[in-house]
């Protein structure tokens, strides 16, 4: 949001909405803001580099196509990261990758997912990539970008007792990896 | 994937998994890419409200979205009709009032009185047929009708749009002519026949 001359300004939501009128220049310029976020996603649930590369690529296409649907009063990068998950979710079905067993719990409550000693990055983006699929999913929505269990299992299609149980899967073997205690 | 952010990290020690970062620009500009996308939908004419800056005129996107609906209700159509019909199948009312070599349009389709009497009975039966068969296969019926009823309502609301499109009336009429197939295809289908 800008001043310009006393009006508050909302970049963002004009260049949404020229964008959904068609204007491809527009949506260049939120693709310069949010490929960035997307793209970390994207990488963090395949673990490869190209094919995060083409699941960013396609999910700012899809978005393209869905803008005219895009609600403004919800958040764009919420929304992308949205599209995202389908976007890798989809290539993984097509890649025939077996869905993980679902697993219900209720018994784990949203957490800050805080160390109790500091840890590299590197340790524990290694750490994250070598959990198994599901639980590195939920981890990435939920530890990283701080989506709730409600937000989490929608975007994964899942019950939300399943991404409680990953989430609790997810801090065990982080836990274990990392040697430390979390929070 | 031993640093994702492909920047020297090795000593940046965190406390929270929130610590990390969130952006990680990809390794290269894909904005090309998706761009020669983009241009090549838009001549496709597949953005919502699409206004290139040529201005130059495109057909209506609304054709490919019904078409995809249209062939995703044939798909299930046909699939239904497959499961549950002996080989000889079944014909919709719509091709027996073709004559092979003009297409029918909607309006003469549905207003074909044998159409109307035939869909009408299908119809008055169908929950009693449904009833008689198994219930995987009443939800796969459901769900395949379901379908085809919003294929419909797709492409006529396209065609409310651009009314001459041949293609469009063309659709339409298959799908008028799928549930057709549906609906039969309940009706012959014996008590207790599973797909």
């Amino acid at each position: 949001m800008a001043s310009v001359g006393g009006q508050e300004i909302d970049w963002e939501a004009a260049l949404i909405q020229r964008a959904s009128k068609g204007d491809a220049s527009a949506f260049e310029r939120l693709y310069r803001e949010y490929s960035g976020r997307v793209y970390a996603l994207c990488l963090r649930m395949t673990r490869d580099a190209a094919l995060a590369e083409d699941c960013t690529q396609e999910t700012f296409i899809n978005a393209w196509r869905a803008l005219a649907r895009f609600e403004t009063r919800s958040a764009f990068g919420t929304w992308l990261h949205r599209i995202a998950v389908n976007v890798v979710l989809g290539r993984r079905r097509r890649s025939s990758f077996g869905a993980e067993a679902s697993l219900e719990s209720d018994h784990l409550e949203e957490t800050e997912w805080a160390f109790d000693t500091p840890v590299e990055e590197s340790e524990i983006e290694d750490a994250i990539a070598e959990l198994p699929e599901g639980a590195r999913d939920v981890l990435v929505l939920s530890g990283i970008y701080g989506y709730s269990h409600v937000e989490t299992a929608q975007m994964l299609g899942v019950a939300e007792g399943t991404c409680k149980a990953q989430l609790h899967r997810a801090r065990k073997l982080l836990k274990e990896r990392l040697n430390v205690e979390m929070s | 994937m031993a640093n994702p952010n492909g920047t020297d990290s090795r000593k940046n020690r965190i406390r929270s998994l929130r610590e990390l970062p969130q952006d990680i620009p990809p390794a290269r500009d894909l904005w090309p890419d998706i761009a020669a996308r983009i241009e090549k939908h838009a001549q496709g004419a597949d953005h919502p409200s699409v206004e290139t800056s040529r201005r130059r005129p495109r057909p209506s996107r609304v054709p490919w979205v019904a078409l995809a609906a249209a062939v995703a209700a044939l798909a299930v159509g046909v699939w239904v009709g497959r499961a549950l019909l002996p080989a000889s199948g079944v014909s919709a009312p719509g091709q027996l009032a073709s004559n092979g070599t003009q297409p029918l349009l909607p309006a003469a389709f549905v207003n074909d009185p044998r159409y109307i009497e035939e869909r009408k009975q299908l119809v008055q039966q169908l929950e009693k047929k449904l009833a008689s068969l198994p219930p995987e296969t009443q939800n796969k019926v459901k769900a395949s009708l379901a379908t085809i009823r919003q294929s419909i309502t797709d492409i006529q609301a396209a065609l409310g749009q651009d009314p001459g499109n041949a293609l469009l009336q063309e659709l339409l009429v298959n799908t008028y002519q799928d549930e057709m197939r549906v609906l039969a295809t309940v009706n012959q289908a014996q008590p207790r026949q599973e797909i």
